[in-house]
């Protein structure tokens, strides 16, 4: 008893100890919820049930009523394209800015700070705010768009089964332009200054350089940062429920709101936790990728 | 096209560029000081020609917002206590050795600090009614969100702990300190900044938190002010200029931390995980 107490002042315990209690914390709260969600969606849940450990098992019986449902088909293409339109504009714009800001001049680094705001916006205060802009009838985008003669007349973003799920995007790609710029500054930081006096020795002009330094040297933080846009914009769900509610319709519903639906607004607990193990795997596979491509950073 | 032109025509544009980018901000705190008509007015007026301050003080009465903002300070409190107590020795372990058991515990942290709440809500909404727990609404809340937040503040505070020399640790040791005393007296207050910069961006998600919360908490004096504000804007409200009081009420505290430890929270983003 006395060595063990020893140890744990003063040896292999201590380190034992520290590390041990947040692990177990860790899976006590995150690794036994995975677990009982993948239990959950093999059995049937209801909210008579909800209160016991022994529920009947029904086999794959969530999984084929989930995929003979009308909707789940749109609801997880509404996701490919929310995911895809998102990651795409935040990496457009976030690269086009990163680039800008890496020209460097006075007052650059503290003007690009500025961007990372909407990364500590509670999402419900973005949700809201963008909200109000894109609103049909009196949003100032709208105003915007029809002075500048884009379109003729006001666009019903929220209504409108045909851009509801893009006024959601809309709101991700500001809320994401922040992160992709600053993650792609420090990549365009790490390259070596040299390269490019190289390049422009022998002749290369700015497109060369761009296509034959910049981006190659970018490789690995491109992958890891679109592995982590997948992960953010599959986690996204403040905005849905302060812009859409997915609404109207299902229009613009995507299956990590639509799991949260089924079980908190139906009370389907069952098939929110089928959605739910579906689409973990889904992200499971991105954070590989992730992980893959910052093995070597994350060893130091 | 000389050197001092060539810089004050970026700066232009760059301050131009932060404008766009920063408009729905301005445009929050415009439309909070707008009269129900002016709101409504068409053509818009980008400038509060008659500003209603007092809507602030009616907001504020009316909507409740300093129990639901003392509660998403108790929540965020809460959970930044709880991941730096438990993170904190967690990040200085993985930072300390190097080995293969590391590797599969930093794996495990980064496969964990990527699962959605709002796929992780139904199975921990289930569990932790089973345990009894959703009794203590608020608690219950912290935990999740403890559970969801550590992964990223021990990768972030592991990379302060590897600025930290070995050397130092290693001469405490051979002047006779323990390993408590060393890691107390030498590597934490070393490592002091890198903690605080973490838990600050930590304690700045958990005060937004919505999924759990919104899940969890069903007694309205528990629910903190994301919830609020999310119960203020129903299907087809037209109180845009009261909203958008409540959002700037929300959200100024935490701008004004990030306008005043802007610097050391980009460094600390982007020395870490995020590399």
């Amino acid at each position: 008893m006395r060595r063990l107490l020893l140890s744990i002042r003063d040896g292999r315990g201590f380190d034992i100890g520290l590390v041990s209690v947040p692990l177990i914390f860790l899976f006590a709260m995150a690794g036994l919820p995975l677990i009982y969600n993948i239990v959950m969606s093999f059995q049937e849940v209801d909210m008579f049930s909800l209160g016991t450990f022994a529920r009947p098992f029904v086999g794959f019986k969530n999984y084929i009523t989930l995929f003979s449902q009308p909707e789940t088909w749109p609801i997880l293409g509404n996701t490919a394209i929310f995911v895809v339109a998102s990651i795409a504009g935040q990496f457009t714009i976030g690269f086009a800015l990163a680039l800008f800001f890496w020209t460097g001049f006075p007052g650059s680094s503290w003007l690009r700070g500025l961007f990372l705001v909407s990364w500590v916006m509670p999402g419900l205060v973005v949700g809201a705010i963008w909200n109000w802009i894109l609103s049909g009838d009196f949003g100032v985008l709208n105003f915007l768009l029809k002075e500048s003669g884009l379109v003729a007349a006001n666009i019903f973003w929220r209504s409108d089964p045909n851009f509801s799920l893009w006024a959601v995007v809309i709101a991700n790609i500001w809320l994401g332009i922040s992160f992709n710029m600053i993650l792609l500054s420090v990549g365009l930081s790490a390259i070596p200054q040299d390269l490019y006096e190289a390049a422009e020795l022998d002749g290369a002009n700015v497109v060369q350089r761009f296509y034959t330094i910049t981006l190659p040297m970018m490789r690995s933080s491109i992958g890891a940062l679109v592995a982590l846009g997948l992960i953010f914009t599959l986690q996204q769900f403040d905005l849905f429920a302060a812009i859409t509610a997915g609404g109207p319709n299902n229009s613009s519903n995507v299956a990590q709101y639509w799991a949260w639906d089924l079980s908190f607004r139906q009370y389907d607990f069952a098939q929110g936790a089928t959605i739910s193990v579906i689409m973990i795997v889904f992200v499971m596979f991105a954070s590989v990728v992730y992980v893959r491509s910052t093995r070597h950073e994350v060893r130091g | 096209m000389s050197i001092a032109l060539r810089d004050k025509l970026m700066l232009m544009v760059a301050v131009l560029l932060a404008a766009v980018y920063l408009f729905p901000l301005y445009w929050m705190y415009v439309t909070a000081l707008k009269t129900g008509s002016a709101m409504f007015a068409s053509p818009p007026s980008f400038w509060p020609s008659d500003p209603q301050w007092s809507i602030y003080g009616s907001v504020w009465e009316s909507r409740n917002v300093g129990r639901y903002l003392w509660n998403s300070f108790v929540i965020a409190c809460g959970a930044v206590s709880l991941i730096v107590i438990l993170g904190t020795g967690c990040a200085y372990v993985l930072a300390r050795y190097r080995n293969a058991w590391v590797d599969v515990g930093l794996f495990l942290i980064l496969m964990l600090q990527v699962l959605p709440a709002s796929l992780m809500i139904t199975p921990i909404f289930v569990g932790f009614s089973q345990l009894g727990l959703l009794d203590y609404p608020r608690v219950a809340v912290i935990l999740a969100i403890a559970a969801k937040s550590m992964p990223f503040f021990v990768v972030l505070v592991r990379a302060a702990f590897m600025s930290v020399p070995m050397e130092l640790e290693e001469a405490a040791l051979v002047d006779g300190n323990s390993r408590f005393g060393a890691f107390f007296h030498i590597v934490l207050p070393l490592a002091r900044n890198g903690i605080l910069v973490s838990a600050i961006l930590i304690f700045m998600q958990a005060f937004g938190e919505f999924v759990y919360s919104k899940s969890m908490i069903q007694a309205i004096e528990y629910q903190p002010a994301s919830v609020g504000l999310n119960s203020f804007m129903g299907p087809n409200t037209n109180e845009w200029n009261n909203i958008m009081a409540y959002a700037a009420m929300y959200v100024t505290p935490i701008l004004a931390i990030f306008v005043l430890l802007q610097r050391r929270i980009v460094s600390g983003l982007t020395s870490g995980a995020l590399k």
